[in-house]
């Protein structure tokens, strides 16, 4: 099952949900299906493990990530690139905008409000039920109604990232995809898909789900340890 | 209750909680925000208290007064932060008051930058604020462990009515790794009787407790000194932390590591091991009281040739390393500051450089 989203798609949720590790394999993932991909890393709160920390890997692939100027991009001030309204106005297939945690990350959509106004865009919530405060349903819909209040925007999706990064087991993964299907039901919101590692994949039965999967290839990782090779099946 | 996914900073203000601390007083500032800002959510659920400071220097007090009460309390800052609450760090010893403090390190002198960084190792061990007085200091090297140490920081501090700091760099605060939490909450401190204002017929005992460190007469000034420096032996002689690592082997090179970059070095041992070269490692858990006998051994391992401190500073423990070798071997240091942790490679390139 594919992965079937094209357009604006911009990814949301709460802190340290795993939206950055998602968008990064997301672009990916769509790049490979044959779509031009850019993406926006707009998280102008979070001052560590930013999409920014990927970006000449994605530039290999042919994935343009627009980020603030150069003498600002380790600074933890809210610069938003003018270039941003530009994408959004004119988009590539596939334009991901990678916001910031909570509802203060998407503060910056508000900037953003004229040239979003009129477009079909998809704004999709990453769970992760292993975080604090998401480990309920109920967790879950609060950040969505303050997302929603403080974007101005209607959430219209679900990811689900049930992810203990190295120490996630199969069983998590299957624990993770009940979670965020009831959270489907009860929300209205369509799943649009679930993530897996790279490293859990083999293990996983793919029938299980009744929704695409991701396949996440960890990319912002402690300098201790190596960054899995980004779609290695390209190259 | 199972693991949870958690970033270091979040944990941290959780396994306070969980160690019953219900007092927070602090100042944002990055990379360590998001201990405010997570126990702003969790301190009003169990019914403690987050207060928001007008800077780091009244929030110093604010523990000060607290811990006077006899209550348990800490705050969390960031290098420049701990820099302005010095001041109360030093009255807080000098009144012997348990308090904890977490300095998420960055990147100095001066406002210097956000990213991680272990300059403060100088301030934290050595001083920072006036006077003979000294932290117990401890230096995480993962979440979990960071959640244990921060749940043993409270009974240090009360054990020696003595602040106790975590000294975690950056990246301890902004990375996320799966924890545990111990399920039991710990009250307030027993001890507190001994030093705590909070009326005589609480303690139904006639002795009065006055908390000061204004000492006018030379002897007893002196005498209070002595004493406080009795408690600083007793920690060198009780709460030594370290972990070893590959001592076993037939090492050529010692590294001495803590924090996040020996996580940085053990990597790079176990490529060194893959090409044929042996390197041990003495990892401090506590930077004061020091492992002294810990580095002092590792380093008269027959095949040992040099002993190297690695961290992310301009070398500020290599004196202390240095110290502990008495003169056996020769003492290197490899660092890097500034924000860019130094990656394996360059670790294998510097220890080889020294051989």
């Amino acid at each position: 099952m594919e992965i079937d989203l094209d357009g604006i798609v911009i990814i949301v949720g709460n802190y340290g949900s795993g939206k950055t590790e998602v968008c990064i394999n997301l672009a990916v993932n769509r790049k490979m299906a044959g779509l031009e991909v850019r993406i926006a890393d707009l998280d102008l709160v979070n001052p560590y493990f930013r999409t920014r920390e990927a970006k000449t890997r994605l530039a290999e692939l042919g994935i343009e990530v627009v980020v603030p100027p150069k003498q600002y991009m380790q600074a933890d001030l809210p610069i938003l690139s003018p270039v941003v309204a530009g994408m959004i106005r004119q988009p590539s297939q596939l334009t991901l905008l990678d916001m910031g945690g909570n509802d203060v990350g998407v503060n910056v959509l508000a900037a953003l409000g004229d040239a979003l106004s009129g477009r079909k865009i998809h704004v999709l919530q990453v769970v992760n039920p292993f975080r604090p405060f998401t480990d309920t349903a109920e967790g879950c819909l609060k950040i969505r109604n303050e997302i929603e209040m403080a974007s101005r925007l209607s959430i219209s999706g679900i990811i689900g990232n049930a992810n203990l990064i190295d120490e996630t087991t199969v069983e998590d993964i299957y624990t993770g995809y009940d979670f965020v299907s009831g959270l489907s039901k009860e929300s209205g919101l369509p799943l649009k898909f679930v993530t897996v590692a790279a490293e859990l994949m083999p293990e996983i039965d793919i029938k299980h789900f009744t929704c695409p999967v991701l396949l996440i290839e960890r990319q912002l990782v402690p300098p201790w340890k190596r960054s899995i090779s980004l779609a290695s099946k390209m190259k | 209750m199972g693991k949870i996914l958690m970033k270091g900073n979040e944990a941290i203000g959780e396994a306070a909680i969980r160690a019953g601390c219900l007092n927070y007083f602090a100042y944002p500032i990055t990379p360590q925000s998001e201990v405010a800002e997570y126990l702003s959510r969790r301190m009003p659920e169990v019914g403690g208290v987050f207060l928001q400071g007008e800077s780091e220097v009244a929030v110093s007090y604010m523990l000060f007064g607290a811990s006077a009460c006899g209550a348990r309390v800490f705050t969390t800052s960031s290098s420049p932060g701990i820099s302005l609450m010095s001041e109360g760090i030093s009255y807080i010893a000098g009144a012997q008051c348990p308090a904890v403090f977490v300095n998420i390190m960055r990147g100095g002198p001066g406002l210097g930058g956000i990213l991680p960084s272990q300059a403060d190792y100088f301030q934290a061990t050595k001083g920072g604020g006036h006077g003979d007085y000294r932290l117990l200091v401890m230096a995480p090297a993962s979440v979990q462990e960071a959640v244990e140490m921060v749940m043993l920081a409270f009974p240090l501090a009360e054990k020696y009515r003595n602040p106790v700091m975590l000294l975690g760099d950056g990246l301890i605060g902004q990375m996320m790794e799966p924890v545990e939490f111990p399920d039991h909450l710990k009250s307030e401190p027993t001890n507190k009787d001994e030093w705590a204002t909070n009326g005589m017929d609480t303690r139904g005992s006639n002795k009065r407790n006055l908390v000061k460190t204004l000492f006018l007469d030379a002897g007893k000034l002196n005498e209070h000194n002595l004493m406080l420096k009795a408690k600083y032996d007793r920690m060198k002689r009780e709460e030594i932390r370290y972990e070893l690592y590959n001592i076993e082997s037939d090492y050529k090179a010692l590294i001495v590591s803590y924090g996040t970059m020996s996580r940085v070095c053990k990597t790079a041992i176990d490529n060194m091991k893959d090409e044929g070269l042996e390197v041990g490692m003495v990892r401090p858990q506590t930077l004061f009281p020091f492992p002294e006998n810990a580095v002092y051994e590792a380093a008269s391992k027959e095949s040992c040739k040099v002993v190297v401190s690695i961290e992310m500073s301009m070398g500020q423990m290599v004196e202390d390393v240095e110290r502990c070798v008495k003169g056996k071997l020769p003492v290197k240091w490899y660092g890097k500051c500034g924000g860019d942790v130094p990656t394996p490679e360059e670790v294998v390139e510097a220890v080889k450089s020294f051989l």
